[in-house]
């Protein structure tokens, strides 16, 4: 009976709460999609299907995974909107097209001039406690096999498959495992890749929310600043290449179409 | 504004109701954690993760539970048994599944919420997440996260000690690795002779001690510092030149200049934890002090704590200034930690 008593105080006190938040602001809300879509060579990217790096290396994939994190919002007067840090995390799996399409609700309306965003996890979120390691970060979870247990951290960006440029002791398979926040106490590498998109013209926030796609060019990965022959490099994991890759493939994320 | 008055009069009152049926909800059991006084500040914040019976119990169950390993051989106390103050007796390297073995000595740990990172080459820095090493080694216990989760989800009794502990229908990792935590933030070794000494608690040191006491703080303390009788640093000591297989902290921060640098361990208890080094290597402190007098090896990163004014390396020590060191390290003995059987494995409790 008192447990009742409780609850019901607890609805009471719930409703109450709900009512202090005033319906005006309600209307001042709006959202945005942000879609991921990921090519090779500008074609789209299909696990399985064979396509040639910028050396002439055929290749297929098998995996593409990677952490989207701390999205911003800046607005042509200069506003800015930072999604929550708790809601702020996003795996992108080519596997699952669901998690391909991020929504950003509760945004401020108005005239949206860029966004911008982490490709990785940011190095105070790689520090905390697991309590704030839930969702899409837990490492049993979604974020299992993005973790690095020995040398804690999460990994940023997966990439593997196979190329007949590979050894087959090595079961023609290659691996691009990147992370590394920047360290904890003593500094070491930093694969935090930050990136903005600065739209044509301002996109408008409304209740329809708009879709902006984000295209993801894989085939970057091998060339931009350094070349990465898969002969040469097929597993690269910790260690200081992983920076060179990591400034490869972030040239591979450019603005694609806005629709409305 | 009466109107308003009594409206914040009654959220006052609806949110002390609200509040005090949540804590009616909480059953769990509060285990209050005594800081020694002569430690420094806890690291991990038990606010976030506050020790209960159940969380503890579960996570004293958790830790020698086989079932973690892929084979199920292996628990956490295969390699980290109480009666050595949590390191494994006798050997160099642990045994994992399949009996393989590992490539560095197995650390004590106990005082683990005063640390800031963790294992010999620092590469986890939080307590929550140190299981998650162990557990996904693949020398070690060579499971995964997920699976070892599925496995405790099928069990009933565990699906049911969670929900006591945490109020969880499934198990995720946040409670299964909350609930080591738990256990191991309990784990505090403060209570031997040395610690009832400094805290004048009645103890008294021999002469004998006293004296190494005092050559410790002259000789020792610089890396071995605070009463956790260590500055949580990385330094390479010496005790090997070959790095070809074990870069140490290098392979965590990839900097040339942390080859073969190793976390300076804690000394308390070191009475039970033979062989010494990140490698094992040495068997006896009689072997430890030898080292440090006449067994430093010369490397590019070797520690300049040990380069003499003469340029060669090691620290001096007299045959009698040993025997005394031995004393007082004897006197960081926590026999009641060793023998407290809060920690250790029973069958049906």
């Amino acid at each position: 009976m008192e447990k009742v008593k409780y609850i019901l105080a607890s609805l009471v006190f719930a409703a109450l709460l709900m009512s202090f938040i005033p319906s005006s602001d309600k209307k001042e809300i709006g959202t945005l999609t942000l879609q991921f879509n990921h090519l090779f060579n500008n074609e789209p990217l299909v696990f399985g299907k064979e396509y040639k790096n910028a050396h002439g290396e055929k290749l297929t994939v098998k995996t593409l995974n990677y952490f989207v994190s701390n999205i911003k919002i800046t607005y042509k007067d200069g506003r800015e909107y930072v999604v929550p840090q708790d809601s702020s995390y996003f795996l992108i799996r080519q596997s699952d097209a669901a998690s391909k399409k991020i929504q950003l609700n509760n945004l401020p309306k108005g005239k949206c001039k860029s966004v911008s965003f982490m490709i990785g996890v940011d190095s105070a979120r790689n520090t905390m406690d697991v309590s704030k390691r839930t969702g899409t970060l837990d490492v049993a979870g979604i974020a299992k096999g993005m973790y690095w247990a020995w040398n804690s951290g999460y990994i940023f960006l997966k990439f593997e498959g196979k190329s007949s440029v590979i050894p087959d002791s090595l079961s023609n398979n290659f691996y691009y495992h990147i992370g590394g926040f920047g360290g904890f106490k003593s500094s070491t590498i930093n694969n935090i890749r930050t990136k903005t998109f600065d739209f044509p013209k301002p996109v408008s926030v409304r209740k329809n929310s708009p879709v902006v796609t984000i295209n993801v060019d894989m085939a970057k990965l091998f060339q931009h600043k350094t070349d990465i022959l898969l002969f040469k490099n097929s597993n690269v994991m910790w260690g200081e290449l992983s920076v060179k890759i990591s400034e490869n493939y972030v040239a591979g994320f450019d603005l694609g179409n806005i629709d409305y | 504004m009466m109107k308003n008055r009594i409206l914040v009069f009654v959220f006052i009152l609806l949110a002390i109701i609200t509040a005090s049926s949540f804590i009616g909800m909480h059953d769990q059991k509060l285990l209050q954690i005594q800081m020694p006084t002569n430690f420094p500040p806890p690291v991990y914040d038990l606010s976030i993760n506050p020790v209960t019976e159940e969380g503890f119990g579960l996570g004293r169950k958790l830790f020698y539970e086989p079932m973690l390993s892929r084979d199920g051989n292996v628990s956490c106390g295969s390699c980290h048994q109480q009666s050595a103050a949590f390191i494994q007796a006798g050997h160099d390297f642990s045994h994992g599944v399949d009996n393989q073995h590992g490539r560095r000595n197995a650390l004590p740990i106990f005082n683990a919420l005063f640390y800031k990172t963790f294992f010999w080459d620092g590469g986890v820095h939080n307590l929550d997440l140190v299981p998650v090493n162990p557990i996904e080694n693949r020398i070690e216990m060579d499971e995964k996260m997920d699976n070892v989760l599925s496995k405790l989800n099928n069990s009933s009794s565990y699906r049911n000690l969670f929900k006591q502990a945490f109020k969880v229908d499934s198990i995720t990792s946040k409670e299964f690795l909350q609930a080591f935590s738990q256990f191991m933030g309990a784990m505090i070794s403060a209570n031997s002779r040395y610690d009832k000494y400094v805290r004048k608690e009645g103890e008294t040191l021999t002469a004998e001690e006293l004296s190494g006491l005092r050559i410790f703080e002259e000789k020792c303390r610089s890396c071995h510092a605070t009463d956790l009788f260590t500055d949580g640093s990385y330094r390479n000591n010496g005790i090997t030149n070959d790095f070809r297989f074990d870069k140490g902290r290098q392979e965590v921060t990839l900097n040339e200049g942390d080859k073969g640098k190793f976390k300076v361990p804690t000394l308390r208890n070191i009475e039970y934890t033979a062989p010494y080094m990140h490698n094992g290597s040495l068997e006896t402190l009689e072997d430890v002090l030898h080292h440090y007098t006449n067994g430093i090896k010369p490397s590019d990163t070797v520690d300049s704590v040990f380069r003499k004014k003469d340029g060669s390396l090691g620290i001096d020590l007299t045959a009698n200034e040993k025997k005394n060191l031995i004393a007082f390290l004897k006197t960081l003995s926590d026999k009641e930690f060793i023998n407290n059987s809060i920690f250790s494995e029973t069958i049906d409790r």
